[in-house]
């Protein structure tokens, strides 16, 4: 059994992933985390004296604090300065982010982020030639360099959740992964996005693991491989994954995935398989995992801290324990798991033996009527058939898509349960109807929040009523990526929506169709002949969308809903392997909202500095009003004391209404400028490849220049 | 003692139930093991040893319908080595060697549950019928009132009449003479199992211990007259019930230790201290619940074991001898190869078997083609249990499959709630639910690779009943799902006791009608747990209950023609008011009902509950300062400056939030029941109070006793 090699108890609370290791002085390694009231505190146990020396049995003299005075949302260490081995202090709060130099007690650069920080990774990305810090907010990726010059900067389709820097494709140069709160796991190379893959939540975090690998964590207690843009493998736990490490704990020369979990648990699994292979515990819920030569014998420890401040180092295991780090007896492990399977073959068997022997029966086993429907005995040739269907619902009703599933004679459907990630609450749906109108078919409404394709795994209860065993039918279907829209009637009279996007296809309008036919729910497959116009009605409510294409290649999507002219636009890009397409958008709605946006904005931006210099006139005053106070105190002069501090009393709360609405404030300037971030990330969406990297740079760039016109240029025609 | 137990597994046979797995004594002065005898649903009996790792049968019998019990038996003062199994109505007698000597036909109608056997005494229950038979002559009979859980009896001592021991579903355990009752002994929970003390009742022959189904342990001395009780052990760690006990001397300390299986898969050594009360030694978790327990020598003389059944079959030891041998790499490799060879067989077996399991399965596909061929797959066995604890007033579901479960999907057509259970890991989800459809919960739980074994919380909300379902979902093929159900009963947090209290203001409801004792049983039964479903014998019947929350007590006596209830809870009678009158005007039966109402009771109740609320009161403030405290511990060095108080709460921070951790909405649950109170107050005033809900829970956010009274009090 693989045991600690060293276990700490530091005295403060330590805030769940914000935990970072550090080599401030070039050569010592600090155990750095962010602990409550914004405070940042680092464990210095080789202290100069005692360098290179063995850990000290008193601990507490070795933290030091920090003030950082906000709560602290990220914390990391990394180099970023080539020329000296000194690790950075970074630490995010939701305005600022600060560099510190340890070492010499000093700040690098102290800069205002607007866009928060939700999470902070220092290396060197593509070929930017200095380590940058990557700070990600709301929608937003920010680079600084050493200075605090900002050398990288682009948007992202939701607020980044977790970072990571791995080689995604072997160029030898790192690529940023980044993970957001609307599922998906974006790789940029630099500022290009070259890989996309979709998850069923929010994305908590990430780690590179060996060459192309990396892991991830999700919201609802999901962990997992990638390698590339392909899942090697997944498993989900109740509980949730705090943080993800990859750290060659069996000494086997791959990387483990150890995971910290929030009920206190550490599992280290394989990179291939997912299998367990050590797993240990904390009282509390693990707050990080980070490694380093803590001990300075030259080996790379693993060290996992818990919230209450818990740490404990492991060490990779020796070559006797032969991968076998938890105390199991793998011959019995194994005994007992072929045992197990060889009772469930029996048991398989002995189910087709006895289903033979009632099948021979008049009376089935024996029994009579009322034990056959017990045992839930059914023709043997039941078949369970489903099919999707649009419903554009009634009064009761909102619109929805309808799963129907039936049986194919008297039988009945007991309940209906079915699994699919992203579509429902929780991670099922089930329909148990009620026992008086239990029949052979069922309906299933379903309402799908986002446009995705999704597997939905469907468990059928089938069988007789009062049976108290049924026979489970599964099967899978597949629900299409656009199944929310409803071919609309071409005879119908439908106003035509006033956005549009127009794109040039170097491609015949049959694979067009073929793709419609693929991605939408339709009764019958589409067949078209010369130009092409279709309409489909959102179920959503939001409006129609219309499809035109021309002979020539040049094609029309109009829909008021830019986010979903950009999904369409995506979809049918990989569909037709479309590695770079320019196109001309009309969006005067969004354009105009964008507008009162960027108007708000810059108000907002003056109220802030006005509410600052409000703020120190009154700081200003407050000082020369505890001083008149306490004067008048030595003075004995009662009177004028108290009338003092009364006004001090009333400017204390000036002060704190102040600062609600400063927060307020705040608040709704977050808001707004998310809303441009995501204005900028749909305008990009709307074209791919290089004209997509093309548009979100010149955006930033008119956005900086403060170039409201030449931005709408740019949304509209893709280019400056 | 440090106490080192290694799992091995001997070997797996069917579903095994509770008792039905014992060690024959060593024969002769040669042989140092232990022989294990096991029978199982299959109706297989079998008889092995372990001989370096390998299973060696003495004898093995042909399937047959499934046997419950397995017992030694033998002369007085003889030794024990002769195994009587029973299945059905059926008592068979085996020797060690195989030997069939006894087949015995009973003739009792109800199948035999359990069996006792003393020198030529064979004790058999049913589930509610004790028969005595001596040299296969029916001696002596007796009817209890509720289900009977195991049977013994004390060593046989010329002296002494025979003494047999019944441990009955109503919290007692029965001491009986002839056919007639000696006395009741109350114990803490439902008695599931006994065993006796010392393997021979101590000093005495008549000390007895048992285990309850909510995991509380005890032991009784039952002398002529009157029980003595021992001690008893919580069940604090709220571990599974206990199903099986024995004595072995498993730290070789020279005094016997005592060995506990529980439901939950926990196996626990208890040893005893100085003033002889049990003190926990070790413990291993399982993963299946733990049907019997042995401690003997099965595989190398010298190393102790501790031999476990359990419900999926297997039978497994855990045992003192080391696992990873350093006697010499001569020894190491010969233990490797037989291991490998096992290996190597298994894995042999079960490639066969998968190609017959491929034609079978080509074969079933086939058939399906046909379309008067039948799809019939049998019953998969479900163990499972809905128990209530005493400790928070919540309901455990726990369900055990032999095979994997892949998944459960919970229905139920009233409001409960579902709480997380740290044991089990499966990945619970909620579905959207219509009440209008008859469902208040739909949830799934998609279990982990082997899971065999599933543990769930519920709370439920008294007045509400109805039935909760479950349907089991194995990994097998042919896939198929079984559905258990449960009732949720309208007072659902009643637990059965023996006790009265003449002290307390008794609100009383009497109803007069024309409906017989088996009717009103029924209904009774209807409203209230842990009551037998046939009627009891007798021409009145009484039963008392405690309230599981509030600690209140209900008295329900009822003979033909009239029924009585007293509770000096008034929501309780309310309750019952509601559903019997409701079952009554489904049945037709005309019925008078009248009550009277103890104003007194309404505070008294109150006053109960007064305790609670005030401590999770306070309880809720102390783990809301909790961080608040802690971060002025990290502003300021020193802490001393804090009041003793605050300097108490930091201190006690991890106790409290445990503590508030455990009972989640304790305080919601408390409140509804004070609300509940007041509506039912008025009601029986004939005034609707639904308006005044706000103000009282007004004056609850701001408690204090008196003024909430006195808000009682007041008139509307």
């Amino acid at each position: 059994m693989l045991v600690p090699v060293f276990t700490l108890k530091l005295s403060h609370k330590i805030n769940p992933r914000m935990v970072a290791i550090g080599h401030y002085d070039g050569k010592h390694p600090c155990l750095t985390c962010a602990t409550t009231a914004g405070k940042v505190f680092i464990h210095n146990p080789h202290s100069r004296g005692t360098r290179g020396g063995r850990m000290e049995a008193s601990m507490d003299s070795d933290l030091n604090l920090l003030n950082i005075n906000q709560a602290v949302s990220c914390v990391t260490a990394g180099q970023m300065n080539p020329e000296t081995k000194n690790d950075v202090l970074l630490v995010g709060t939701q305005t600022n982010v600060l560099a510190y130099d340890v070492e010499n007690n000093s700040d690098l650069f102290y800069k205002d982020t607007p866009d928060g920080a939700n999470a902070v990774v220092v290396g060197n990305l593509g070929s930017i030639e200095n380590p940058v810090a990557i700070i990600g907010g709301n929608c937003s990726l920010q680079g600084y360099d050493l200075e605090g010059t900002d050398t990288y900067w682009t948007v992202t389709g939701d607020n980044v959740c977790s970072l990571c820097l791995v080689d995604f494709n072997g160029d030898n140069q790192n690529e940023l992964v980044v993970g957001s709160e609307d599922f998906d796991i974006r790789v940029f190379r630099e500022d290009e996005i070259i890989s996309e893959m979709t998850e069923t939540e929010a994305i908590t975090s990430l780690c590179g693991m060996q060459d192309s690998r990396f892991g991830y964590a999700l919201a609802n207690g999901t962990v997992g491989v990638y390698d590339k843009s392909s899942r090697y493998w997944r498993i989900k736990s109740k509980n949730h994954a705090i943080s993800i490490h990859a750290y060659d704990l069996d000494s086997d020369g791959v990387s483990e995935l150890i995971t910290g979990w929030s009920n206190g648990k550490i599992d280290a699994r394989s990179d291939r398989s997912g299998e367990v292979i050590f797993k240990d515990n904390f009282a509390q819920a693990v707050a990080g995992i980070v490694e380093g030569d803590y001990r300075m014998d030259g080996t790379d420890l693993l060290i996992c801290c818990s919230v209450d401040g818990e740490v404990r180092g492991y060490q990779p295991a020796g070559q006797e324990m032969k991968g076998n780090l938890m105390d199991t007896n793998v011959e019995q492990e194994t005994i007992r798991e072929l045992s197990q399977r060889k009772q469930n073959l029996l048991l398989e068997l002995k189910n087709y033996e006895e289903n033979q022997k009632a099948a021979n029966m008049d009376r089935p086993s024996g029994l009579g009527e009322l034990d056959q429907q017990q045992m839930g005995i059914i023709p043997a040739n039941t078949q369970l058939q489903t099919t999707l269907n649009v419903n554009m619902g009634s009064e009761s009703q909102r619109p929805h898509v309808e799963l129907f599933i039936a049986t194919t004679n008297e039988t009945i459907i007991q309940a209906v349960l079915i699994f699919a990630e992203g579509i429902f609450d929780g991670e099922s749906h089930v329909v148990h109807p009620p026992t008086a109108t239990l029949s052979s078919s069922v309906r299933v409404p379903i309402v799908p929040p986002k446009d995705v394709p999704v597997d939905l795994h469907i468990k059928a209860f089938v069988g007789n009523k009062n049976s108290s065993q049924f026979h489970v039918f599964e099967l899978t279907r597949q629900l299409p990526r656009f199944s929310m829209y409803s071919l609309a009637d071409p005879k119908a009279e439908i106003p035509l929506p006033k956005s549009n996007v127009t794109l040039t296809l170097n491609e015949r309008i049959n694979r067009v169709v073929m793709w419609v036919n693929q991605t939408f729910l339709l009764h019958e497959d589409i067949v078209s002949e010369g130009p092409l116009n279709l309409t489909f009605l959102s179920l959503r409510g939001s409006g129609p969308l219309c499809f035109s294409m021309e002979q020539s290649g040049q094609m029309t999507i109009r829909t008021d809903d830019m986010d979903l002219a950009g999904d369409v636009i995506q979809a049918l890009a990989t569909f037709l392997n479309i590695e770079d397409l320019q196109s001309i958008a009309e969006f005067p709605e969004d354009m105009e909202t964008l507008r009162q946006v960027l108007v708000k904005v810059d108000e907002f931006h003056s109220v802030r500095q006005k509410l600052t210099a409000e703020m120190a006139d009154h700081s200003n005053l407050i000082r020369s009003l505890v001083v008149r106070a306490e004067d008048a105190r030595l003075m004995s002069n009662m009177k004028h004391m108290r009338q003092g501090y009364m006004e001090l009393y009333n400017l204390n709360r000036d002060l704190i209404n102040g600062y609600k609405i400063r927060c307020n404030n705040h608040d709704e300037l977050l808001r707004c400028l998310k809303s441009v971030n995501q204005a900028i990330q749909r305008a990009g969406r709307l074209r791919i490849g290089k004209y997509k990297t093309q548009v979100i740079n010149s955006c930033r760039t008119a956005m900086r220049s403060n170039n409201v016109s030449l931005l709408f240029k740019i949304m509209k025609t893709g280019s400056s | 003692m440090e106490l080192n137990l290694a799992r091995v597994d001997y070997l797996q046979v069917g579903i095994t139930s509770e008792k039905s797995m014992r060690l024959l004594p060593p024969s002769g002065k040669k042989e140092q093991t232990n022989k294990i005898a096991i029978a199982d649903h299959n109706g297989v009996l079998q008889v092995f040893g372990m001989k370096n790792g390998e299973a060696q049968h003495v004898f093995k019998t042909l399937p047959g319908p499934k046997i419950l019990r397995l017992e030694l038996g033998g002369p007085t003062g003889g030794i024990k080595d002769r195994i009587f199994i029973t299945s059905g109505s059926l008592v068979k007698g085996f020797s060690k060697r195989g030997k069939q000597f006894l087949d015995f036909n009973t003739n009792l109608t109800e199948s035999i549950q359990h069996l006792y056997v003393e020198a030529a005494d064979l004790f058999l229950c049913g589930n509610y019928v004790y028969n005595h038979y001596r040299d296969c002559q029916d001696q002596n009979y007796y009817l209890c009132g509720d289900t009977i859980n195991d049977v013994l009896c004390l060593p046989l001592d010329p002296t002494q009449p025979v003494t047999p021991v019944l441990a009955c579903q109503d919290r007692v355990i029965r001491v009986l003479h002839d056919s007639t009752l000696l006395y009741e002994v109350e114990v803490p929970g439902p008695p599931q199992t006994l065993c006796l003390y010392g393997n021979n009742g101590g000093e005495d022959g008549d000390e007895i211990v048992y285990g309850t189904t909510d995991g509380k342990l005890g032991l009784v001395q039952t002398s002529s007259e009157a029980p003595h009780y021992r001690w008893e052990v919580p069940n604090e760690k709220r571990n599974g019930g206990v199903l099986c006990i024995d004595n072995y001397d498993i730290t070789s300390d020279g005094i016997l230790d005592l060995l506990v299986g529980r439901d939950d898969g926990l196996v626990e050594i208890y040893g005893y201290d100085e003033s002889d009360e049990p003190a926990l030694r070790a413990s291993q978790q399982c993963s299946e619940s733990i049907t019997s327990i042995c401690g003997g020598v099965v595989s190398t003389p010298g190393y102790d074991e501790v031999v476990c059944s359990t419900y999926a079959g297997w039978v497994l030891a855990l045992t003192t001898e080391p696992q990873h041998k350093s006697l010499g790499a001569g020894t190491q490799a010969q233990v490797d190869q037989s291991v490998h060879n096992k290996i190597g067989n298994l894995k042999k077996e079960i490639e066969e078997m998968q190609k017959r399991v491929l034609n079978e399965r080509e074969h079933y596909q086939v058939t399906a083609q046909n379309k008067k061929a039948i799809s019939a797959v049998p019953h998969f066995n479900i163990n499972h249990k809905f128990v209530l604890n005493q400790e928070d007033a919540s309901y455990t579901l726990s369900l055990e499959v032999q095979m994997a479960i892949d998944n459960v999907l919970l229905q139920s057509d009233v409001p409960i709630d579902l709480l997380d259970v740290e044991k089990n890991s499966a990945v619970v989800s909620f579905s959207a639910c219509n009440p209008e459809e008859g469902n208040f919960l739909l949830a799934t739980y998609r279990c982990q690779a082997n899971t065999t074994r599933l543990e769930l919380k519920i709370r439920s909300i008294e007045g509400q009943y109805g039935t909760l379902q479950a349907y089991v979902t194995p990994r097998l093929q042919p896939k198929t799902c079984q559905v258990v159900k449960y009732r949720i009963r309208p007072l659902s947090l009643h637990q059965r006791s023996h006790t009265s209290d003449d002290n307390r203001p008794y609100n009383t409801l009497r109803i007069v009608g024309n409906f017989s004792l088996a009717e009103m049983h029924s209904w009774v039964w209807f409203c209230l747990p842990e009551l037998p479903e046939r009627t009891p014998a007798g021409d009145s019947v009484q039963f008392q209950f405690v309230s599981t929350f509030l600690d209140t007590l209900l008295e329900c006596s009822y003979k033909r023609g009239e029924a009585v209830f007293r509770s000096d809870n008034i929501s309780t009678i309310s309750i019952l008011k509601d559903v019997l009158t409701k079952e009554g005007t489904r049945k037709g039966i005309r019925m008078d009902i009248t009550y009277e109402v103890d104003e007194d009771s309404v505070a008294h109740t109150l006053n109960l509950i007064h305790p609670k609320l005030e401590y999770q009161l306070l309880l809720a403030k102390k783990v809301q300062l909790i961080d608040a405290l802690k971060e002025l511990q990290i502003h300021e060095t020193d802490s001393s400056f804090m009041s003793p108080e605050y300097k108490q709460i930091l201190e006690d921070a991890d106790k409290l939030q445990t503590e508030f951790k455990k009972q989640p909405c304790h305080l919601e649950r408390l409140y509804g029941m004070i609300t509940d109170l007041y509506i039912d107050k008025f009601k029986f005033k004939g005034q609707n109070v639904k308006g005044r809900v706000p103000m009282l829970l007004e004056v609850l956010d701001d408690y204090d006793l008196n003024n909430l009274v006195d808000f009682f009090q007041a008139s509307v």
